[in-house]
């Protein structure tokens, strides 16, 4: 990668991701420990009881986030949105009985922005979490990232699952 | 063994005696310990005698040998004298163009050095990669007689590096001091990480190989950066200008040497306010995430345009997270049953017929349907002939659950991996395209 070692060389000061992104997520011992975590988060999901397939979901995210180690930007709002999250239910749950129309319409309603590569950057920054904000050249890279993180994920979870579908299936 | 295929190869396609004189002693020196000084020693030992400035050459020739030792691969293509040496390049980094531009680039540099008869890049190139062709030394015959042709050490060098003794003269000559040292540290930092890569230096006749794309890059930017240090002023500038427009053909990070904060060179017909820069810079740097994006996202090759890109983008990153979403899904069917199967697993009998597991596969691609029903067929599908391998590994284990269970992932990936994923991941394929 002469690319990614000339840009290191370029941007020292600058945390890089780029070097990283796609040989970190695409190294099965990666794989194997987000399995290995995410078995572990299954595990203490199932025990309380069933929590609806986004208790997996979030589960799945959280220990991808995990593995990121804080690095990229969506990791850590994917770590910290849990917090956030509850929060803003509860103050969602207030305010909607409260002010039903006029505060969703004041947030939906920006000026029109005629270029389709504005809009549809937007789209993506609401696609990868907590990127709504971020310029198209931190964007991107957050996407480069974020897509690798992704395809491990899917990776994973297609083989715990096949990994469970047989376990369960075969002494049955 | 490698040395003699090597050996013979080059006593075949050469007709040069002067590379057969010195290839043994390359090769005696090889086998010590330290190649580079007794390469270097084996070289200087040669007949020095009729070359006027030894001093000079004895550090350029030390250079030399240093780059020139590492730059071993194993295939030794036969050379024209002087043609324009495709034959050497058969990696992909190593195109006659890369090297077509960086000569006429250091062309470019050494305009004020005249004495340069064939190739007055020679010695700039000579620093940084060093891989001496053979056959050149057969070519060296036409060079004035002064050249002498055992100066030049083994390593084999790319192209029509017949000049090289003179040159490297001057070149040293006018390059005495820091930029040299800066250049020769740099090119030895290089040099030093190629060492591991051919470690056999008994090959003297190398093509260019992997080394010299990382080496080129690097010493490009070096060269451009020793030469911003020295006083030389605005003719360098515009040279490396000319160099760089022409070997940012290559590599659009050139015009950005690394130093603290980035910066940019304007190329030739450019806007050199600072805006445009500024602008230029952030143009490029979007431009080279999505060429990485590119590559990540499958099916985007033929796409050009920020818009299509992006749209596909999206597309890809929606199918991605709706796959985990399904995914996850599954999983939650999947696991109640592991919990409530725990103790039944253990007593049961492992080795069941494989055929049960077929009818218990339909249970979970049912209960996930919805929006998401054209996949889980398609997705079965695929999935039930790879079963059988999780059945083999996820049997034996499936008693052990949780203490085994990651070592069951970690064998099972091993096997599992290519099958399964490989069936998955076309389906997602579907998906997107649709």
């Amino acid at each position: 990668m002469a690319e990614s070692s000339n840009s290191d060389a370029n941007s020292r000061k600058r945390r890089k991701i780029d070097p990283d992104s796609q040989t970190r997520w695409r190294s099965e011992a990666e794989q194997r420990i987000y399995s290995s975590k995410l078995m572990d988060a299954l595990h203490h999901v199932r025990r309380p009881g069933s929590g609806g397939h986004d208790a997996v979901r979030d589960a799945a995210d959280r220990v991808l986030a995990a593995s990121a180690r804080g690095r990229t930007r969506w990791s850590r709002a994917i770590l910290t949105n849990r917090l956030s999250l509850r929060l803003a239910q509860i103050n969602r749950k207030h305010k909607k009985a409260a002010k039903p129309s006029a505060g969703k319409s004041c947030s939906r309603k920006p000026a029109k922005k005629l270029p389709p590569v504005e809009s549809k950057v937007k789209v993506l920054s609401r696609l990868v979490p907590g990127c709504r904000k971020v310029s198209l050249p931190n964007l991107l890279e957050e996407t480069t990232d974020y897509i690798a993180a992704l395809e491990m994920q899917v990776k994973a979870m297609t083989f715990l699952t096949g990994l469970l579908n047989a376990g369960a299936a075969a002494p049955a | 063994m490698e040395k003699e295929g090597n050996a013979s190869n080059l006593f075949s396609s050469s007709s040069d005696l002067n590379c057969r004189l010195f290839r043994p002693n390359w090769e005696n020196s090889v086998d010590q310990n330290d190649p580079f000084e007794s390469a270097l020693s084996s070289m200087v030992s040669s007949p020095t005698a009729s070359h006027n400035n030894n001093g000079d050459n004895i550090v350029l020739r030390e250079l030399i040998g240093r780059l020139g030792s590492i730059c071993n691969s194993g295939e030794i293509s036969p050379f024209n004298n002087n043609s324009a040496n495709t034959s050497c390049y058969s990696t992909p980094l190593n195109s006659p163009p890369n090297l077509n531009l960086m000569r006429e680039s250091g062309s470019n540099q050494f305009l004020s050095l005249p004495t340069f008869s064939p190739d007055p890049a020679f010695p700039e190139r000579a620093a940084r990669f060093s891989c001496f062709a053979n056959t050149n030394f057969g070519g060296l015959s036409e060079i004035p007689p002064k050249l002498d042709p055992t100066k030049i050490p083994p390593p084999s060098v790319q192209e029509n590096w017949e000049s090289i003794p003179a040159p490297e003269k001057n070149f040293m000559a006018s390059r005495s001091s820091t930029p040299d040292n800066a250049a020769d540290s740099r090119e030895n930092s290089t040099v030093s990480e190629q060492i591991p890569i051919p470690e056999n230096g008994a090959n003297p006749r190398k093509r260019k190989s992997a080394p010299k794309g990382k080496g080129k890059d690097t010493a490009v930017a070096n060269v451009s950066a020793s030469e911003n240090s020295e006083s030389s002023g605005k003719r360098s500038k515009s040279e490396e200008e000319k160099a760089n427009q022409k070997a940012s053909k290559d590599n659009s990070k050139l015009p950005e040497p690394p130093k603290d904060y980035i910066h940019v060179r304007a190329r030739r017909g450019q806007a050199t306010d600072a805006h445009s820069l500024a602008e230029r810079v952030r143009r490029e740097k979007i431009s080279e995430r999505m060429k990485v994006l590119q590559d990540l996202v499958p099916g985007c090759n033929k796409v050009t345009g920020k818009a299509v890109m992006l749209d596909e983008i999206i597309n890809y990153v929606q199918s991605l997270q709706r796959q985990v979403e399904f995914l996850s899904m599954k999983l939650t069917t999947v696991n109640p049953r592991m919990d409530f199967n725990m103790e039944a697993l253990m007593s049961k009998d492992m080795f069941q017929s494989r055929g049960s597991m077929y009818p218990s596969d339909g249970y979970p691609f049912q209960s996930p349907c919805g929006n998401e029903a054209p996949f889980p067929p398609s997705h079965g599908r695929n999935q039930r002939p790879q079963m059988e391998n999780f059945a083999d590994a996820a049997s034996q284990v499936s008693s052990f659950w949780e203490d085994d269970l990651h070592s069951i992932v970690q064998m099972g990936f091993g096997q599992g991996q290519m099958q399964n994923f490989q069936g998955i991941l076309p389906t997602s394929q579907m998906k997107v395209e649709l």
